[in-house]
């Protein structure tokens, strides 16, 4: 049975949603419809799943769900017997603590309900500590989920409080969250400040891992402004602070680091250091605990500097392998992210058939309950797509919808540049207009 | 037909010859190695130095995968031994993926504390071309050192001059072969262009289906009209139809706007429906009409629409099969029927493999710049013993990959995929040495055949005569 005829038959409820990956991890690519017409056009909703099979694995997922929910209820009622010993901060950091276990698992929303309470709690205290912790978790999800106004609001408010509890830690930890916060909404003079400010912080206290990860912010944040000198200088001083700790739990920073490097590197037209720097990058992510989305997010760079190179046959493995691994991991915002490239690199080679990525994207959007803003992205690309292809309708209602999404989370970068592609679409209204 | 014969090529002249180091291939002097992970301590990192000047190895050292990838892509190398250690065989995967992708021709030797049966069949699929045992011996190093050397005495074999490898080409889309499958398959062709009938396309994946639907249609009388092919594994199931048919603004959550349908885009050409087994029965029953009445009707909209359109049909499923099982219309299939063209696999093509590669190495020579004149014994060997399931598709994408990689006019064994260099692999059929146990027996034979079957468990557990549970419990159990 295939996936797609699978997830049909599977309602859309929230307890269901570890089936639902138990489904994703299972589905397997038959080989001979690898190599058929249809190979190139796979997507998950096409491989096949065993039902003997998840019979058989569903008793080890069921395994994890228990100790998952029995590890929620040991942290409510831990923050009960604090509640009971009128220890409220000890009560805040197990509903903290309970937030992060859902977000450990990718359970945003339902992270996000948990630092809700401890908030709540935390605000009648009269030592600010605990409500600077939840603010900064709750500013932190947030952004996971695309609310980057929402989150920069409770990153302000943390700021203001670490600052006058004199709280250095929390403070670098705020003001690197309004810095992200302005980036993802393309404020670039304001994520400017914010990790300047981060940064002056840290070098106060000679934190270098934090250093590392400031300077690596802003080397991305000049890259994207175009001043690839000066995020050269930044990734270089972000690589040698990082590499002087020596110690473990900073392969992904590293990893993150070379990610960046190779970005830079390819926009500056050197794709032999690009191509050195990004296998480096996998390779240091698979040094210490694997984290499959930096992974998948590394091969999608690779992915792309190949395509600028020509060579599609490479850059098309790579986005196989990128998808395998999103697949057996369980990353449905990952496979989101694989499908709308993959989507958009047909689109490029003017390959109507790829719409069935994007179509894949947005179901898997729906099926897993993913943020609003991936369905955006996913919604502009294919807008993007039917431009090209020559259907100006179909582009413009996608389009329109992805610009709501991106304006009700004040994402007003985007809003703009699906504005201007709304421009286009307008003045290219005829079925010939870009085709090809 | 007489076969294509191949000649040696002299290895001093213009550029043909296998080359040293450089190009990949390893020197009569020190062999260039890697080593990657393991302690600089006592182990065998310090066994290697001691036998480095003893067995002609030039030896450096990479503490971890990072470093590795930076080293390699800096320099070449003629090995690489991954001192794996105790890590799982899990591991083995990434660490090849991440060597490989770093330099992709460089052969593997893989180092591990007591290697298991899954971690050699593991070895073996990704084309590592030995697995020793940790602690090392020295006389086991020896020996694979020595298949290293041997690798390099591969001989280049002229490939087929472009003149005699594709009367048939049809630029892109080109038919090329001479094999007596084929030319039953071109008669047909031949017959069954000129007029309108439709037409279905029986083949296996890969096997150039809509090569020769193209075919039909520009050698037809609706040649001047479009070509419309649409895949019907492609496209999910709930949009099908409207991809077929159309559909009118409104009809369904997402329809903002009319949409004209493949059907009516061919108006007047041809449509080419590919794996149409995988078809639900609604649909079919649509098609069927459709193939009858010749109009169409769009999702959503109540007019009967005329098509004039030539319908090709093709599946790499047995459909007499899907037919008995219900799964197929018996009616549509008749009524696509009408002249049947079946091709064959390529590993019924005998000597047509070696001009497709020809074909093909002249094709993605000219895309990437290179000039690809000559194949060696070892690559060719390795070719005419796959398996191809994937059949020309398969082979086009290994030789495209193979000039991707190529530095000179020859394609050579390193440039081949691991798939295809599992088979130069000297893993050993019991990895401590000695006979295999009745297990490493059992989970070797399981392995080939699903390799066979291209992975597919339903006709691996047929030919091993166990029910398809049993075969997905060994496969857990042996990691494979």
């Amino acid at each position: 049975m295939r996936v797609e005829q699978a997830l049909r038959l599977l309602p859309n409820l929230e307890a269901l949603l570890p089936l639902r990956g138990l489904v994703l991890t299972s589905a397997r690519p038959d080989a001979r419809v690898q190599w058929g017409s249809g190979g190139p056009y796979l997507t998950v909703g096409k491989r096949e799943i065993e039902p003997g099979e998840l019979a058989r694995t569903m008793g080890q997922v069921l395994t994890l769900v228990t100790e998952h929910i029995n590890a929620l209820f040991a942290a409510y009622i831990a923050a009960l017997e604090c509640q009971e010993r009128h220890d409220a901060p000890g009560a805040v950091s197990a509903l903290v603590g309970a937030g992060r276990l859902e977000e450990a698992v990718g359970r945003l929303s339902q992270a996000r309900a948990w630092y809700e309470v401890s908030l709540a709690l935390a605000e009648t205290l009269q030592d600010r500590r605990p409500e600077i912790e939840t603010l900064l978790s709750i500013g932190h999800v947030s952004l996971a989920l695309g609310q980057y106004a929402v989150g920069a609001r409770h990153y302000q408010r943390a700021l203001v409080l670490s600052e006058a509890e004199f709280d250095r830690g929390s403070a670098v930890d705020a003001s690197v969250g309004l810095g992200d916060a302005a980036f993802e909404c393309g404020t670039w003079t304001g994520a400017q400040a914010w990790y300047s400010r981060a940064l002056r912080l840290s070098e106060a206290a000679d934190d270098r891992l934090r250093l590392g990860q400031i300077e690596h912010r802003l080397g991305l944040l000049d890259r994207r402004e175009g001043n690839l000198t000066r995020a050269g200088d930044h990734l270089r001083r972000s690589r040698e602070h990082i590499e002087g700790l020596d110690a473990a739990g900073v392969a992904r920073d590293m990893a993150r680091v070379l990610d960046a490097q190779g970005e830079l590197d390819a926009a500056l037209g050197r794709p032999g250091p690009a191509a050195g720097a990004f296998r480096e990058a996998l390779a240091w992510v698979r040094r210490d605990q694997h984290d499959p989305a930096l992974d998948v997010s590394i091969r999608l760079h690779l992915a792309e500097l190949l395509l600028e190179t020509g060579r599609l046959l490479e850059a098309d493995e790579e986005m196989r392998r990128a998808e395998q691994l999103a697949i057996t991991s369980n990353q449905p915002r990952a496979l989101v992210r694989i499908y709308t490239a993959l989507g958009s690199l047909r689109g490029r080679q003017g390959d109507e058939t790829g719409f069935v990525f994007f179509e894949q994207a947005i179901a898997l959007c729906r099926a897993f309950e993913g943020p609003a803003v991936d369905e955006a992205r996913v919604l502009l690309a294919y807008g993007l797509f039917r431009q090209v292809s020559g259907n100006p309708d179909e582009a413009r209602a996608h389009l329109e919808r992805a610009r709501d999404i991106f304006r009700s989370l004040g994402v007003e970068a985007e809003v703009e540049r699906v504005e201007a592609a709304l421009g286009n679409s307008h003045g290219a209204h005829t079925p010939a207009a870009g085709a090809g | 037909m007489s076969r294509i014969v191949t000649r040696p090529v002299p290895l001093t002249t213009n550029g043909l010859a296998l080359p040293a180091r450089g190009a990949g291939g390893v020197t009569a002097g020190a062999v260039r190695v890697l080593a990657v992970g393991g302690e600089s301590g006592p182990g065998p990192l310090q066994s290697l130095r001691q036998w480095s000047a003893d067995l002609g190895i030039d030896l450096e050292w990479a503490p971890d995968l990072p470093r590795a990838t930076r080293l390699l892509a800096g320099g070449d190398w003629d090995l690489v031994l991954a001192v794996l250690g105790d890590r799982s065989d899990e591991d083995l995967t990434w660490w090849v993926d991440a060597l490989r992708a770093a330099h992709g021709g460089t052969r593997l030797i893989a180092l591990a504390d007591r290697p298991s049966m899954g971690l050699a069949l593991r070895a073996e699929k990704l084309g590592v071309l030995d697995l020793l045992a940790l602690p090392l011996k020295r006389e086991a190093l020896a020996a694979a050192l020595a298949r290293v050397r041997s690798a390099a005495t591969e001989i280049a074999v002229a490939l087929p001059p472009a003149d005699t490898d594709d009367a048939a080409a049809d630029g892109h889309y080109a038919l090329v072969g001479q094999s007596p499958a084929m030319l039953e398959v071109y008669k047909v062709m031949a017959r069954v262009a000129s007029s309108t009938a439709t037409v279905l396309i029986l083949g296996e994946s890969g096997t150039g289906k809509e090569v020769v639907a193209r075919t039909i249609h520009h050698h037809g009388p609706a040649a001047t009209g479009p070509f419309v092919a649409v895949n019907c594994a492609a496209i999910p199931e709930n949009l099908l139809e409207s991809e077929l048919f159309g559909h009118e603004k409104g009809a369904f959550t997402g329809a903002v706007a009319r949409k004209i349908g493949r059907f009516e885009q061919a108006g007047g050409g041809t449509l080419f429906l590919d794996e149409i087994a995988d078809m639900s029965l609604a649909l079919q029953a649509k098609i069927l009409r459709a193939v009858q009445e010749r109009e169409i009707e769009r999702v959503g909209g109540g007019d009967s629409i005329p098509v004039t359109v030539r319908l090709i049909a093709a599946t790499n499923r047995d459909l007499q099969e899907a037919i008995t099982q219900g799964r197929f219309r018996e009616d549509l299939y008749y009524r696509l029927a009408v002249v049947t063209i079946q091709l064959p696999r390529l590993i019924d093509r005998g000597d047509d493999l070696l001009l497709l590669i020809g074909h093909f190495a002249r094709q993605f020579g000219a895309r990437y710049g290179k000039r690809i004149e000559a194949l060696s014994d070892r690559a060719l060997e390795l070719l005419r013993s796959h398996q191809w399931i994937g059949n020309v598709r398969e082979l086009r994408n290994v030789i495209e990959r193979a000039a991707i990689v190529v530095s000179d006019g020859t394609l050579r064994s390193e440039h081949l995929p691991d798939e295809l260099r599992a088979e130069e692999s000297g893993v050993p059929e019991h990895p401590g040495g000695g006979l295999p146990t009745l297990a490493e027996a059992e989970a070797r034979h399981i392995a080939r055949v699903l390799s066979h079957t291209g992975g597919q468990i339903g006709a691996a557990a047929e030919i091993l005569g166990i029910h398809r549970n049993t075969l997905t419990r060994k496969m857990k159990e042996y990691g494979l």
